[in-house]
């Protein structure tokens, strides 16, 4: 090792190390970030070489003139909810179930994980198929029990749709939540729950102050990804109805990609996808924050 | 990774004395298990009917005659021979690059002891958490002014970028944990860091880059927002986009369109079901032990 060059230096190897990595993702995912920022402050139709500054004009135009944008807003708060409470709950339930030693558990568990893996337009095409009022699954059941009455047109009316698709939706994510569950589950002390009933405390007792209590990060985790998840929808709805009928199923990440990839206003899209991004920064700083500390706390 | 949980380690022992609350359990949860697979036995029997069948026949009752011509129908139509290869070669580039990309990264950030080094890890984890669904119209605009509209290093550039960020964090979890002995003594004798990267990290770290390798082959395999808007010529479409167009079109031809329904999600099934706990342990590290 008599040659010395600058490669030997260690922060020269760790440029060259990291080089591609960071090149990469700050070319394109930082920059696309910025650039969207950027965009909503002008008007352009994706096309032209010019791109006119605008001010706040898009942004006016879609808090007060759009008037889609307030629709899609609310059934975007509307389906994170409902992401944030049904996943998770059923997914915690099916885990404190399947960690229980039972027949055929993993079997069972490789069941329920089964829907996240498939592509998500493939389960809004699976489902679609389902939801079909003549022949689909749904339909079929309803009419073999002789619930004639309860036939819809899942997809086809505005009052249903939204709830319609999120069970499929429920259908594909519960998995995950239940893995996540499971995991956090080997973290609770077995001689602890033990010890509590022998004690004598009943198995709510057992699970409200033993189990619980231990699956609190598990629980914030869960819970900050589903909410992360749940924003971002996008191939289900595009897959689903398009956001239809009469705007019904519409969402932010879909009106945004509407505007700017189908009306050609990558201004207003843009202006879109910035409240969007603000809505999901809001939650995730606050969560990088907490999980930082723990991570220092755990050093 | 020690207390990862996985599908298969169960070793049942027959209940001594059966727990009534339990057997109620089991019965319920295989209920809803039975629930959860409907979908895809119903998808698979419509996928092998005949159109007459599908609209004479009750959704579960097994098909008689296996339309077989549903499949290679709906193969052609539905350009799959193209869109297949595409979906093939996308993800055979991006996912083993992806990885060496994000484990250098990781093992510098982790190994390396760097000024900026704390900034640098959070600037990229934020990454995991940005919905790339905001940015699709910038990224359309940065792709086309770079000229990659319809061309694979176009989609796998924005694959490659969004995938840094998990794999990193996941990965620098790893690296960090491992004993300083073990590199320390390759170190002095004057083993360069790309030496002992390839030579001691790569090595020691195959079971979670194994689990990283199947989670991104996945998702890559299954992405369809990108492909959406980078990929506007016919002949480039992956797979997503190829089943897309074809509910568009033949939505009235039902078993063709489940046929190629099933031949869409095959592949990560047949993946998911050899690499199970993969899966599992992949998932796991990073969120909830992280």
């Amino acid at each position: 090792m008599s040659r010395i060059s600058h490669l030997q230096s260690p922060r020269a190897q760790a440029l060259i190390l990291l080089a591609p990595a960071i090149g990469i993702y700050t070319i394109f995912a930082i920059w696309p970030m910025i650039e969207v920022v950027i965009l909503s402050f002008q008007r352009w139709n994706g096309l032209d070489a010019d791109r006119v500054w605008a001010g706040l004009e898009n942004y006016r135009y879609i808090f007060a003139d759009d008037p889609v944008y307030w629709i899609a807003f609310k059934n975007t708060v509307i389906w994170t909810v409902l992401s944030v409470i049904f996943p998770p709950l059923v997914g915690l339930l099916l885990a404190l179930g399947l960690n229980e030693k039972m027949f055929a558990r993993g079997a069972m568990r490789a069941i329920y994980y089964l829907p996240v893996i498939i592509a998500p337009i493939a389960v809004a095409t699976m489902w679609r198929w389902m939801y079909d009022p003549f022949f689909g699954l749904f339909n079929q059941i309803m009419t073999g029990m002789g619930l004639q009455g309860w036939i819809q047109d899942w997809l086809g009316d505005r009052d249903v749709a939204l709830y319609s698709m999120f069970i499929a939706y429920i259908w594909q994510h519960v998995g995950f939540s239940m893995v996540l569950f499971l995991a956090g589950l080997q973290g609770v002390d077995r001689s602890l729950v033990e010890a509590a009933r022998i004690d004598g405390a009943s198995r709510w007792q057992v699970f409200r102050y033993v189990t619980l209590p231990a699956l609190q990060v598990t629980m914030t985790i869960v819970i900050v990804l589903s909410t992360i998840s749940s924003l971002k929808a996008f191939d289900i709805v595009y897959g689903m109805t398009g956001g239809g009928p009469a705007q019904s199923t519409q969402m932010l990440a879909m009106w945004a990609f509407t505007q700017s990839m189908q009306i050609f206003d990558f201004g207003r899209g843009s202006a879109i996808s910035v409240t969007l991004l603000l809505i999901t920064l809001a939650v995730v700083v606050p969560y990088l924050r907490w999980s930082q500390k723990r991570e220092d706390a755990a050093r | 990774m020690s207390a990862t949980t996985t599908f298969e380690e169960d070793n049942i022992t027959p209940a001594r004395r059966r727990d009534p609350l339990l057997v109620v359990l089991w019965v319920a949860l295989v209920t809803v298990a039975a629930i959860w697979v409907a979908p895809f036995v119903f998808i698979t029997f419509t996928a092998m009917k005949s159109n007459s069948d599908v609209m004479t026949t009750s959704a579960f009752s097994p098909p008689t005659d296996i339309a077989w011509e549903n499949f290679s129908g709906a193969w052609k139509k539905g350009n799959f021979s193209n869109t297949f290869l595409n979906s093939v070669i996308i993800t055979a580039v991006k996912v083993p690059l992806g990885l060496l990309i994000s484990a250098m990264a990781a093992y510098a950030l982790a190994r390396i002891r760097l000024r900026w080094g704390r900034f640098l890890l959070v600037f990229v984890l934020f990454g995991a958490m940005i919905p790339f669904q905001v940015m699709l119209a910038p990224l359309f605009t940065l792709v086309n002014s770079l000229g990659l509209i319809d061309t694979y290093i176009g989609v796998i550039l924005p694959y490659l970028a969004f995938g840094v960020p998990y794999q990193v964090f996941i990965l620098h979890g790893f690296f960090r944990a491992v004993p300083k002995e073990l590199s320390e003594a390759a170190l002095i004798d004057g083993a360069s860091h790309f030496t002992v990267f390839r030579r001691i990290f790569l090595p020691i770290s195959l079971p979670v880059l194994a689990a990283l390798l199947i989670l991104d082959f996945v998702a890559t395999w299954n992405e369809f927002a990108m492909a959406l808007v980078l990929l506007q010529n016919k002949n480039m479409w992956t797979l997503p986009l190829g089943l897309m167009s074809f509910q568009g079109q033949f939505s009235n031809s039902y078993g063709q369109l489940n046929a190629a329904i099933v031949m869409t999600v095959l592949p990560a099934v047949i993946v998911y079901l050899i690499f199970q706990r993969y899966f599992v342990s992949g998932l796991t590290s990073g969120a909830v032990k992280g």
